[in-house]
């Protein structure tokens, strides 16, 4: 898949802010306010590589398609696909705070 | 006749040692580096003690000599060190077998449509409210956790 086939679908995704594509040797595109954010993609390739270790007993895939991370004014949902980690930045339109 | 050095023999055989070299040269056959002849195996009993442990030293450092030009022919050829190199990346192919499985483990797909699963609802803020309450009730539930000591961690049994 070359790069711009991997990203033309994120483009398309509704609010999004911004996108990463991670490979293992790092950054493979960005763009939006995510555009060379070497930071955020190395704590999110951090973050799905803890959660994918989980398992439920009895199976060996992990339990879970996407992986959000979210927050009072936008969420990051991250999901694995042919050894590539994808990252969108999405506003969160829903009113009530979260209290941590 | 031997060549080696033994301090239990000098003792036994002092009185006939005198005029010897105090190490017997050894292998007749073995030649110094520099190719000049040994000493006769016989030493003559005119020879001082000074010349015999002259013959001596000499000797022993003949022995201790390593000869560089000999370690030419140890080298390898050309076509030595690319079969080398050919076997060395065999094996390591062979061991980096495993190495993938371990990277697939570490990085699962999750999913075959990264598109889709991206771009569909964002979890609902009920939920994350849920999941929210249920861990701090699990935090809440572990610090509480503390050992109630009821009875005596030792108990002695009844001896008569």
């Amino acid at each position: 898949m070359t790069t711009a086939a991997l990203t033309a679908g994120l483009e398309r995704i509704p609010d999004q802010l911004g996108y990463l594509v991670i490979s293992e040797d790092g950054v493979l595109a960005s763009a939006g306010e995510l555009e060379n954010d070497e930071h955020t993609a190395g704590v999110m390739m951090q973050m799905v590589r803890t959660a994918s270790r989980f398992r439920l007993p009895g199976s060996a895939e992990p339990p879970f398609k996407r992986m959000s991370v979210v927050l009072e004014d936008f969420v990051y949902t991250v999901t694995v696909s042919g050894q590539k980690v994808f990252v969108v930045k999405r506003q969160n339109n829903q009113q009530e705070p979260i209290g941590v | 006749m031997g060549c080696c050095y033994s301090s239990e023999n000098e003792t036994t055989e002092q009185d006939s040692d005198e005029s010897k070299p105090l190490i017997p040269p050894p292998n007749p056959v073995s030649k110094p580096p520099n190719g000049t002849d040994w000493m006769p195996t016989n030493v003559p009993s005119a020879r001082t003690d000074e010349q015999a442990l002259l013959t001596s030293i000499l000797t022993k450092t003949a022995q201790n000599i390593i000869d560089v030009s000999a370690a030419d022919s140890v080298m390898m050829e050309q076509h030595e060190y690319m079969d080398k190199a050919r076997q060395y990346s065999t094996k390591l192919a062979v061991l980096s077998n495993s190495l993938p499985q371990k990277k697939a483990l570490a990085l699962p797909s999750l999913t075959s449509q990264p598109h889709q699963v991206l771009a569909s609802d964002l979890v609902p803020y009920s939920d994350v409210q849920q999941v929210s309450k249920i861990a701090a009730y699990a935090y809440s539930a572990i610090s509480q956790i503390k050992v109630d000591a009821k009875e005596e961690l030792v108990v002695q049994f009844a001896i008569p």
